[in-house]
């Protein structure tokens, strides 16, 4: 059976290295809908996957700004119009701007909440209210999101609340036959981890390519078999 | 093809806490959502008829498109008794054949619904044995009258499956004959026609009591997988 894989934040870091391992795979995933905003390294992204298509799978990009609900709203129902259905939903977006809780601008906090948080919600009940059955949903959380850091207020609050909606999701989606899976990532070298962290080297951490692996895992028929309910990808 | 009768009432009041019966949660979700989903599942059901309580068809025509149930679906307002609801509701149904459920009982499955419609008899019910000791009494007096059998006897369940004919003639047998019954199959069969049951599940029980929600709840939360 062919499916669709749909990743949001899939222009670089643990987005597009979970795409590339899919795509570059001899698999039942056909169709890639991948979601970022415009920029040069997306372009970049497309131009190397239609370079090296080994497979003849098909790739549909939509550039978009996560925080813009209305649009993912009006995005999900072209994407049901053209495609039919989403099997696999990667929600790997993530925003963050860290700061001590005197500097912290509302608006970039509802931004990180809008980005973290409500864009999945937004994706998972607009496809649910199209009539869409998921396989798979994957919600890249953070081990952040399981304690508190100083300075990371935003960033940590809304990922503690992905760890937590993902189990109702699990939960709630269970009537479907959907499996809900949340990892969170310890330190990996993506550039949001170089806004949380500047002065590390990103050649000492975890790569994307490794939670990669362990998103290809869970989506294998081996996944169903990990207690996902937030699985820990660390060095 | 098949027509879905889904009673959507029958929950005692005791658990509705001020809120139509029918709305109540079980595990977090509508109840009404259980049997609308596994239903919704399965092919050979292509007309699902609804009741709703009178004044409830907005809120029950929104969970129906919030949950996407892609099964087409007639509502019906609610009779006054379950007979009532059941005579109005099978002039709505397209299918010559027709299975009647109920929203209070929320562990049906998909697997039920096929098991039944696979099962070669026209009127088919699923029933469970009974595991303990039943008496014929006379209640006015406190007085045992007898025994019964209980190797003969069996808890009637849903979902049920009927010729759409053979239940509106043992509907009209009822309003003829003045007599209530609280279910279609010992109906259906009183009144002349075959009908045979299928060995239900435990617990595909029917939620009527507060406690009942709380073991739904505990059993649709998933099975204690701990060693």
């Amino acid at each position: 059976m062919s499916k669709s894989l749909m990743v949001t934040g899939a222009s670089k870091g643990i987005g597009a290295a979970a795409v590339e391992r899919f795509f570059h795979t001899d698999n039942d995933v056909t169709d890639f809908i991948l979601l970022a905003r415009e920029s040069q390294s997306f372009s970049d992204f497309l131009d190397k996957l239609s370079a090296d298509n080994p497979h003849g799978k098909r790739v549909h990009p939509h550039f978009i700004d996560l925080a813009d609900r209305a649009r993912i709203v009006g995005l999900m129902k072209d994407v049901m119009s053209e495609h039919g259905k989403v099997d696999i939903l990667l929600n790997n977006a993530g925003y963050t701007s860290p700061c001590a809780i005197q500097q912290v601008q509302f608006s970039d906090f509802e931004r990180t909440i809008g980005v973290n948080l409500y864009a999945p919600f937004t994706i998972v009940q607009e496809l649910l209210h199209s009539g869409n059955t998921f396989e798979l949903i994957v919600n890249v959380a953070s081990t952040a999101g399981m304690n508190g850091r100083p300075g990371w207020l935003t960033y940590s609050a809304s990922k503690a609340a992905l760890i937590t909606m993902s189990e109702v999701m699990k939960d709630e989606l269970a009537i479907y036959g959907t499996r809900v899976v949340c990892i969170s990532p310890g330190r990996c070298a993506t550039d949001l981890r170089k806004t949380l962290a500047p002065d590390e080297d990103p050649s000492t951490i975890m790569q994307p390519e490794h939670v990669a692996g362990v998103i290809e895992m869970l989506a294998s028929d081996l996944g169903r078999f990990v207690d996902s309910r937030n699985l820990v990808v660390r060095m | 093809m098949y027509s879905l009768v889904l009673l959507n009432g029958g929950i005692g009041s005791r658990v509705a806490a001020g809120q139509p019966k029918q709305f109540i949660h079980v595990n977090g979700l509508p109840i009404i959502v259980y049997s609308l989903v596994a239903a919704d599942a399965v092919d050979e059901i292509d007309e699902i008829v609804l009741n709703y309580p009178e004044g409830w068809r907005e809120d029950t025509e929104k969970l129906v498109i919030d949950y996407a149930v892609k099964t087409p679906v007639t509502y019906v307002v609610a009779g006054a008794s379950r007979h009532e609801s059941v005579s109005l509701m099978l002039p709505r149904c397209k299918n010559e054949r027709v299975i009647v459920h109920e929203t209070a009982r929320p562990l049906v499955g998909a697997d039920d619904f096929r098991r039944i419609v696979a099962d070669p008899h026209d009127n088919v019910s699923f029933m469970l044995p009974i595991p303990f000791t039943v008496a014929p009494v006379e209640p006015e007096s406190a007085k045992v009258t007898g025994w019964l059998d209980r190797g003969k006897l069996r808890n009637v369940q849903l979902p049920q499956k009927f010729r759409k004919a053979d239940l509106i003639a043992a509907h009209e047998y009822a309003e003829r004959e003045g007599v209530e019954f609280t279910e279609d199959a010992t109906l259906v069969a009183v009144a002349g026609s075959e009908v045979y049951f299928l060995d239900g599940e435990d617990r595909n029980f029917k939620v009527t009591t507060p406690t009942d929600v709380r073991l739904a709840g505990f059993l649709l939360g998933g099975e204690d997988d701990d060693e």
